[in-house]
C-alpha cells in the first residue's frame, strides 16, 4: 500500500508527514529532558550546606577529559550527519556510505568513553565518611588476599537461618575458594543430625519457609480456637543453625550490628564466629570538610588516621594552609571581608593540592560556595582526571587505615553516593539510551537503504533528514549535559 | 528545502562554519571551567561562571538548532509545536522557585504550629 505524503509535502502543513511526526516526538522529548533539568536545578539550590552531602564542582570528581571529547565527538558526529543527507540529497550513495560510517564510529566512541567513565566511578573511586561528617575521596584498595577492604572479613563458624526472614545472602558473600564443596550440618525438627550443600541451600531454604509459615499460621488458628496445647503441639521450626567453618567477605549494606563474635544480616541470618578485619584501606585522593565547621577542621579525626599511616602532620599543615590561602583570596572579593554563609561551604580540596605548599602554586586559589577551580593550565584539575586509570601522577599518595566503626558511610561514585551522582547517572544514562537508539536508527539506513535509494532516493534522503533531527536533539542535550554536570 | 547544486554547496560551507564554531565554543566552556585565567568574578564557580557557561551553551545549541535542524527556514506548523513546548518547558523550569523561596517547607512548618 501506498503511503502518501512519504516524499511530497501535504498541503495543508507543506511538510512531509514523518518530519511533523518527529518534530512532535522532539517536543515530548525536550519535555522529558526539561523535567530532569528542572529536577537537576531544584536538588542542587535545595542543597543545605552543612546538612546534606556536599554537592561536588563537576571539575573535581569527573574525567573532564572524557566529557570534553566526548562533546567534539558528538559535534562531529552532528556534522557527518547533515553531510550525509546532503550526499543523499545529490543522489551519491557512496558518499553518503561513508559519512554514515562517521556518525555510527562517532556514537561508538561516545559509548566506549561513557561505559569508561561509569566503570571508572563504580569500582575506583570511592567515598568514606567519617563520624565527624569528614568525607575522604579515593580507592579502597584490596588486602593480600584480593579482597575489598570495605567488606567485612570475617571467619564463621555457624550461621542460623531463620525461615520467617529473607532468603539468605550470606552464600554470596563466600569467597569463591571457599563454596566449593561447602557442606554445612545441622540438626533437623526430629533431632536428626542432617548435611546440606551450599549448592543447595535456596531451594532448602525455601521449602522449610513453606512448610514454617504452614506452621505459624495453625499455630495461630489453633490459638483463635483456643485448642493450641502447650505440651502437645510443637513450635513452629522456623530457625535452624548451619554449622560448618568458612569465611566470609560480607558486604556491610547486607550487615546491620555486627561484634567480634556476631554479624547480623538484614534478611536475619545471624553468623556466629570471629572478627578477622574490619579496617578500610583508603588510597586518599581528596579530603572534604565542607560539612566540618571552619573552626574544628583543625581537630577532625582525619588528621589522626594520617598521622598514623605517615608519621608526620605534613597533610594536616598543607591542607589548612592551602584552605587558608582559598578563604583569604575569596575574603578579599567581599568589601566588607565577610563571605556570604551561603558561599561558604568550606573547602574540598584534592590531595596532589596539598602537595604544593602555599605561594609554590604560582597563582592562587579560591573558593566560592563550592571547591575552587583548578589552577594552572596543564594541571589535571579533577580527582578521577588524576587517579583514574591507574595514573596517579603525583607519586605522593598516602594510603590510610580506617576502622569502620569510625565511618557512617561507605559508598562508591555510584548514584548512592548523593544527589549529585544519582542525577549524573540518571540523566548521561538516558541520554546514553538515546544515543544508542540514534544510532541503530542510523544503522539501519546505512546497512539496508540501499535498495529504497534506488527506488525513491528522495525517501530515503527524507528519513535520513528525520534521523537526523533527532541525532542532532541528542547533541543539543549533550551540550548542556557536559558543562552543568563536568564543569560547574 | 535545498535542492539546486548551489544551495546545497553553501548548505555544506554553514554545516562546516557551525561544526567549527560549535567546537571553539566547547574549548571556550572547557577553559572557563577549568583555568584559572579564565576564572572571572569571585573565584572558583561563582554566578558570573555559570551565566557565562550557560550563554555560551545556549548559543551552541541556538547554532545545532537553526542550521543542522534547519530551523532557520522551515514551517510555520513546527514553530507553533516548537512555542507549544517551549511554554510548558518554561512551566518546568518555574518548579525551580520552590527550592529557592521554599514555601512547601513553610507551609509545611506554619501547619506544624497551628498543630501544636
Amino acid at each position: 500500500m501506498e503511503i502518501p505524503y512519504e516524499v511530497t509535502a501535504r498541503r495543508d502543513t507543506g511538510l512531509y508527514n514523518a518530519k511533523i511526526g518527529v518534530w512532535l516526538f522532539l517536543a515530548s522529548e525536550v519535555m522529558l529532558f526539561g523535567g530532569l533539568f528542572s529536577a537537576y536545578v531544584f536538588l542542587r539550590i535545595g542543597t543545605q550546606p552543612g546538612i546534606d552531602n556536599p554537592w561536588p564542582q563537576g571539575v573535581h570528581v569527573q574525567m573532564v577529559w572524557a566529557g570534553f571529547i566526548n562533546t567534539l565527538v558528538l559535534i562531529a558526529s552532528s556534522v557527518f550527519v547533515v553531510f550525509a543527507w546532503v550526499a543523499l540529497k545529490e543522489r551519491k550513495w557512496n558518499v553518503f556510505r561513508n559519512w554514515m560510517v562517521g556518525v555510527l564510529a562517532c556514537s561508538g566512541m561516545f559509548m566506549a568513553i561513557k561505559a569508561y567513565e561509569y566503570n571508572s566511578k563504580l569500582t575506583k573511586h570511592h567515598d568514606v565518611k567519617l563520624a565527624d561528617n569528614t568525607i575522604l575521596g579515593g580507592t579502597i584498595l584490596k588486602n593480600e588476599d584480593g579482597v575489598r577492604t570495605d567488606r567485612i572479613r570475617f571467619d564463621a563458624e555457624s550461621v542460623t537461618v531463620d525461615f520467617t526472614g529473607g532468603i539468605p545472602g550470606f552464600a554470596s558473600q563466600i569467597p569463591e575458594d571457599d563454596r566449593d564443596g561447602l557442606v554445612f550440618s545441622y540438626e533437623d525438627r526430629e533431632g536428626n543430625q542432617r548435611e546440606l550443600a551450599l549448592d543447595d541451600l535456596d531451594s532448602w531454604f525455601m521449602d522449610h519457609r513453606r512448610q514454617a509459615l504452614r506452621d505459624i499460621a495453625d499455630k495461630r488458628a489453633k490459638q483463635r480456637d483456643g485448642t493450641w496445647d502447650k505440651e502437645k503441639d510443637r513450635d513452629p521450626f522456623t530457625k535452624v543453625t548451619l554449622n560448618a567453618p568458612f569465611r566470609l567477605n560480607a558486604s556491610p549494606r547486607k550487615v546491620g550490628t555486627r561484634d567480634e563474635t556476631t554479624l547480623n544480616f538484614h534478611d536475619r541470618t545471624v553468623a556466629k564466629g570471629k572478627l578477622v578485619d574490619d579496617t578500610i584501606t583508603l588510597e586518599l585522593h581528596s579530603i572534604n570538610l565542607q560539612m566540618v565547621p571552619l573552626q574544628d577542621q583543625e581537630n577532625v579525626m582525619a588528621w589522626k588516621l594520617i598521622h598514623d599511616s605517615t608519621g608526620s602532620d605534613e597533610v594536616k599543615e598543607n591542607f589548612l594552609a592551602v584552605r587558608d590561602e582559598k578563604l583569604e583570596l575569596v575574603r578579599s572579593y567581599f568589601h566588607d571581608g565577610v563571605i556570604p554563609v551561603k558561599t561558604l561551604q568550606g573547602p574540598m580540596i584534592n590531595y596532589h593540592d596539598i602537595h604544593e605548599k602555599p605561594g609554590e602554586h604560582g597563582h592562587a586559589h579560591g573558593d566560592h560556595g563550592e571547591p575552587a577551580k583548578e589552577a594552572h593550565p596543564g594541571d589535571h584539575g579533577s580527582e578521577e582526571a588524576a587517579h583514574a586509570d591507574g595514573d596517579h601522577g603525583h607519586g605522593h599518595d598516602v594510603v590510610i587505615e580506617i576502622p569502620r566503626d569510625q565511618t557512617t558511610f561507605v559508598t562508591n561514585h555510584g548514584p548512592r553516593a548523593g544527589t549529585y551522582y544519582a542525577i549524573y547517572f540518571t540523566m548521561t544514562g538516558l541520554h546514553g539510551l538515546h544515543v544508542i537508539g540514534g544510532a541503530l536508527v542510523l544503522a539501519y539506513f546505512l546497512l539496508f537503504g540501499k535498495r529504497l535509494f534506488l527506488k525513491n532516493p528522495e525517501h530515503l534522503a527524507n528519513r535520513v533528514e528525520v534521523g537526523g533531527l533527532f541525532w542532532h536533539f541528542v547533541d543539543l542535550v549533550w551540550i548542556f549535559l557536559f558543562p552543568i554536570m563536568y564543569l560547574m | 528545502m535545498a535542492t539546486t547544486p548551489e544551495e546545497l554547496a553553501s548548505h555544506k560551507k554553514a554545516y562546516t562554519a557551525v561544526g567549527i564554531s560549535l567546537g571553539v565554543l566547547t574549548v571556550v566552556t572547557l577553559a572557563l571551567g577549568y583555568w584559572h585565567p579564565f576564572d572571572l568574578g569571585v573565584p572558583g564557580l561563582d554566578w558570573t561562571d555559570i551565566t557565562i557557561g550557560l550563554v555560551i551553551a545556549c548559543v551552541k545549541s541556538s547554532l545545532v538548532a537553526l542550521i543542522f535542524m534547519h530551523l532557520n527556514h522551515e514551517r510555520g506548523l513546527i514553530y507553533k509545536i516548537l512555542l507549544f513546548t517551549f511554554c510548558f518547558f518554561l512551566g518546568l523550569m518555574v518548579l525551580i522557585l520552590f527550592a529557592w523561596g521554599n514555601p512547601i517547607h513553610e507551609a509545611f512548618d506554619a501547619v506544624r504550629s497551628s498543630l501544636s
